[in-house]
């Protein structure tokens, strides 16, 4: 700001300072006399001058055309009203230049025309032939005073001299020798000694034979006559003879001669005259123009710059500065009154904005509580609008649906069921409850999925944003499949432990009665009914032991299991275990790669296991059975695992039984409980490992089971996870 | 419109400096000589040649004023020293249209002369005859000087308005080479 009026007042200053060398030139101008030797560095001070007003006003020009060019706000209304204003000064002062200097051309030319000219010849004529009848007189009486010399000594000549000047009115009258030697000399003023000498000229043309009469100007400015005459007798003498002019011929001539001067010499500097003045006027011009220039830039842009700041603000509020505050103008007008009220609605605005903010943050911190609770919950959990689109979802929807929220998020229930066909029920009954308007509802729902057989119970509820204004369903369900496995698991191990006491009890008196029955009458009675009765007890104590066996089963499966567990080296135990298998007529082979690993687990319950499954495959394979064990390291999630997988050749799992071939009493052999695949799959369990059955590619069945790995011997390495169908193939 | 142009033209052009070329004036010989009453006296013979503008001018009744600037210094003196003497012989010579006559006048003792031809007036005016310069003995006889002498045209006495053109107009730079030689008193 400070730099600014500076800049004012430093062009302000140079303004003011070249308008008064302006006034100074002018003032040189009429008084040449006094101020004549300032006119040169006065108007070399004002070039200066101009030049750096003009360095200035370009300087102007160039930062309002960088501005323009750089869209600086305010710029384009400053450089309108910059070219506006120096259009208004630039006309009327371009049009009163241009008439100037006609009237001023115009007006010198009319100082000289034809008539004064001829005027100031004829009247330097009349002076001239005036003075010329003069001159001739004088002449005459020159002449006639150098004939009336008789005595030519020096001295007669010294003592005639004085008479002659006396009686002829001379100034002074001096007798010279043709050589230029002076002979005598009278002069009216006795202190002069010496004689006006003539000029070399005048001697030739006197020595020449033709003498010389002349006006010239004496000491005093009045004019002289001066004669030249030589003695017509030959004596080699010349008179120079100097008189005075009457005063009142010569004080006119003097005068008209001064004029007649004056008048020439103007008349000759006519074009300079012109050019000076057309020099002052054109200085006087461009001082306005360049001042009028300036001015305009400064004024246009002190206008705009409540313009310029207000566009800046407006920028800043459009790009979210609501903050910008403007400087109030200094003069109280309706810039100011806009500049205010910019102000106030920028305080307003950000007030807003600051109130909206904190509203927001408190709407995503709830957000956030409302979506870590949702994420937290295993519940499944998600919002449906009025149109039945999806807008949110938790990570348990994601994972019961096993769809990702991205996918759901803005999905309509029907496009779910569509791109997942397994989810059709769900969307279906759920649809159903919507489309028949119940407000609140509860179902269990049962998908078939590639994992299996899927239970979820689904609660639906309306959303109501407003109280009384329903605008959505929320939509909640449990996979509850694990939970009625557990609950049917936990019945039959009643079931089977009841039974199993059941059953036992009588069982023993019932074989020992058949066996006392057979010890006591079979040596008595007839050796048929002996046959009979031998067949018969045998049948009841055989029977017995099938039916303690399945009673021992039974209990197995119910018995609250008690591991044991300890270190083992699972290449190791299954060589041991498929060992016993070796010799029969089926061929049991090993594909054994865990070599190393060693996993926590019960000997005695895993090798029930393997013995079960291999029991099962024995049997699926029949007499020319091909039975692999196999044997793999994985890695899942940051923790080892091994996969023992058990295949056969036989016609493998029935495919409508398949997912529930490691339930109890789902069996498709006529022969067993039923029991062995659930005590398997209850002891992986137990030992925190999952199982699963399935029909590989090239035929027959396998079972395969991950079971959770403990340490890798300093010699592992971890092979490359393979697909369990690449796994179990034959040897 | 050719005013403006001429006024554009001096404006671009009376910021050039005034080059001081030696035109118009010569000097044939200029002497310093010491009198018998031990007055250094200077004799010059200085030709002037006006060319056609100056000599026109003349005609016309300008008066041109000619001036002859003898300067004596220290040999070893300091630029802002100021000189020992120095004199300024102002003489201006004009053309008087009634008697036909120039005349020369001396503005130092207002001596007037005529001569009735041009030629006349500038011999007279180029011979300088026995012009004192200082008394020797006000010099100091160990001391080297330096005495320039440079005669030319005074553009600042012709009239205003011819000012500005002649400052730009070579045709009105009629000056000499400056004349120097070393004085050992």
């Amino acid at each position: 700001m400070n730099k600014r009026r500076f800049d004012v007042a430093a062009a302000a200053m140079l303004v003011v300072l070249l308008l008064a060398s302006l006034h100074m030139i002018s003032a040189a101008v009429q008084r040449s006399e006094e101020l004549g030797q300032w006119f040169i560095p006065l108007l070399l001070f004002t070039l200066v001058g101009l030049v750096i007003l003009f360095g200035l006003v370009g300087w102007n020009l160039w930062q309002l055309l960088r501005d323009y060019r750089l869209r600086v706000a305010g710029s384009r209304l400053s450089a309108r009203l910059t070219v506006l204003f120096v259009v208004l000064a630039l006309v009327p002062v371009s049009v009163v230049y241009f008439y100037s200097m006609r009237f001023l051309s115009s007006g010198i030319d009319s100082w000289f025309d034809l008539q004064v000219d001829s005027a100031m010849e004829d009247a330097l004529t009349l002076s001239k032939l005036s003075l010329d009848l003069h001159k001739r007189e004088r002449l005459k009486l020159s002449e006639n005073l150098l004939s009336s010399i008789e005595d030519t000594s020096q001295t007669a000549m010294a003592l005639s001299v004085n008479d002659m000047r006396a009686s002829s009115g001379a100034l002074e009258i001096t007798l010279f020798s043709v050589q230029g030697k002076v002979l005598a000399l009278s002069h009216a003023n006795p202190d002069i000694l010496l004689p006006t000498a003539p000029d070399s000229g005048m001697v030739q043309q006197v020595v020449a034979g033709d003498n010389y009469v002349g006006v010239a100007s004496g000491p005093d400015g009045r004019l002289l006559v001066r004669c030249l005459v030589l003695d017509k007798a030959r004596r080699g003498i010349v008179l120079q003879a100097l008189y005075p002019v009457p005063e009142a011929l010569s004080d006119i001539s003097s005068s008209l001669q001064d004029a007649y001067e004056a008048y020439r010499t103007r008349a000759y500097m006519r074009s300079q005259i012109k050019f000076s003045f057309a020099l002052s006027l054109s200085m006087v011009l461009l001082l306005g123009l360049f001042a009028a220039a300036w001015a305009a830039v400064f004024t246009a842009r002190r206008l705009v710059q409540p313009i310029s700041d207000i566009a800046e603000g407006t920028r800043a509020v459009a790009e979210g500065n609501y903050d910008k505050q403007l400087p109030l103008p200094k003069v109280e007008d309706e810039l100011g009154f806009l500049v205010n009220s910019f102000n106030a609605m920028t305080r307003r605005i950000a007030h807003a904005r600051n109130a909206l903010e904190e509203g927001r943050h408190k709407l995503q911190a709830q957000h956030n509580y409302l979506e870590t609770v949702l994420g937290g919950l295993s519940t499944g959990v998600m919002a449906l609008d009025g149109d039945g689109r999806i807008q949110t979802a938790n990570r348990a929807a994601e994972q019961i649906l096993g769809v990702s929220v991205a996918d759901l998020a803005g999905q309509g229930l029907q496009e779910l069921g569509r791109h997942r066909e397994s989810l059709q029920p769900f969307v279906d009954r759920v649809m159903e409850s919507f489309e028949k308007g119940v407000h609140e509802g509860r179902a269990e729902i049962t998908l078939y999925r590639g994992a299996g057989r899927q239970v979820l119970l689904c609660r639906h509820s309306p959303l109501e944003t407003d109280p009384g204004t329903a605008t959505g369903h929320v939509l909640v369900f449990d996979d509850v499949t694990e939970l009625l496995k557990a609950q049917r698991d936990a019945a039959w191990g009643e079931v089977a432990r009841r039974l199993a006491h059941e059953i036992k009890n009588p069982l023993t008196p019932i074989q020992l009665s058949a066996e006392r029955l057979r010890r006591k009458y079979l040596g008595k009675l007839p050796p048929e009914d002996g046959v009979v009765l031998d067949r018969a007890t045998h049948t009841i104590v055989q029977q017995v032991e099938a039916m303690k066996t399945m009673v021992n089963d039974f209990s197995d499966y119910a018995k609250p299991s008690k591991l044991q567990v300890k270190p083992l080296q699972v290449d190791e135990f299954l060589g041991e275990v498929v060992a016993l298998y070796e010799g029969g007529t089926q061929h049991v082979v090993t594909d054994l790669n865990a070599s190393g690993l060693t996993i926590e687990a019960d000997p005695v319950r895993l090798r029930q296991v393997m013995h079960n499954l291999l029991k099962n495959a024995v049997e699926a394979g029949g007499e020319r059975g091909h039975i692999v064990v196999s044997s793999r390291v994985g890695a899942e999630g940051g923790n080892d695992f091994v996969e023992i997988a058990v295949s056969d050749n036989g016609p493998g799992f029935d495919p409508d039984l398949i997912d529930q071939v490691f339930e109890p009493y789902v069996t498709s052999k006529t022969k067993g409980t039923g029991l062995g695949l659930a005590i398997v799959k209850r002891i992986v369990a137990e030992h925190g490992g999952w199982v699963h059955a399935e029909n590989p590619h090239e035929g027959g069945g396998r079972v395969v089971l991950h079971l959770p790995g403990l340490a890798l011997g300093t010699d592992q390495q971890l092979p490359l996870l393979a697909g369990i169908d690449g796994e179990g193939e034959d040897a | 419109m050719k005013t403006l142009a001429q006024t554009i033209v001096a404006i671009l052009f009376l910021c050039a400096p005034v080059i001081g070329i030696a035109e118009g004036v010569e000097m044939r010989r200029v002497a310093l000589t010491l009198s018998e009453d031990g007055r250094i006296l200077l004799d010059a013979d200085i030709k002037f040649n006006l060319n056609d503008t100056v000599s026109e001018a003349l005609e016309n009744g300008v008066p041109l004023t000619f001036e002859t600037h003898v300067q004596l210094r220290r040999a070893s003196a300091w630029v802002w020293e100021s000189d020992v003497v120095e004199h300024r012989l102002r003489t201006v010579l004009r053309y008087r249209p009634l008697s036909g006559m120039y005349e020369l006048r001396n503005l130092v003792g207002d001596e007037r002369l005529s001569f009735a031809t041009r030629d006349a007036a500038l011999r007279t005016l180029g011979n300088i005859v026995a012009m004192p310069i200082i008394e020797r003995k006000q010099l100091d006889l160990d001391e080297d000087y330096l005495v320039r002498i440079d005669v030319g045209l005074d553009i600042e006495a012709l009239p205003l308005p011819m000012r500005p053109m002649a400052y730009i107009k070579r045709d009105w730079s009629i000056t000499s080479e400056p004349w120097e030689w070393r004085l050992r008193p």
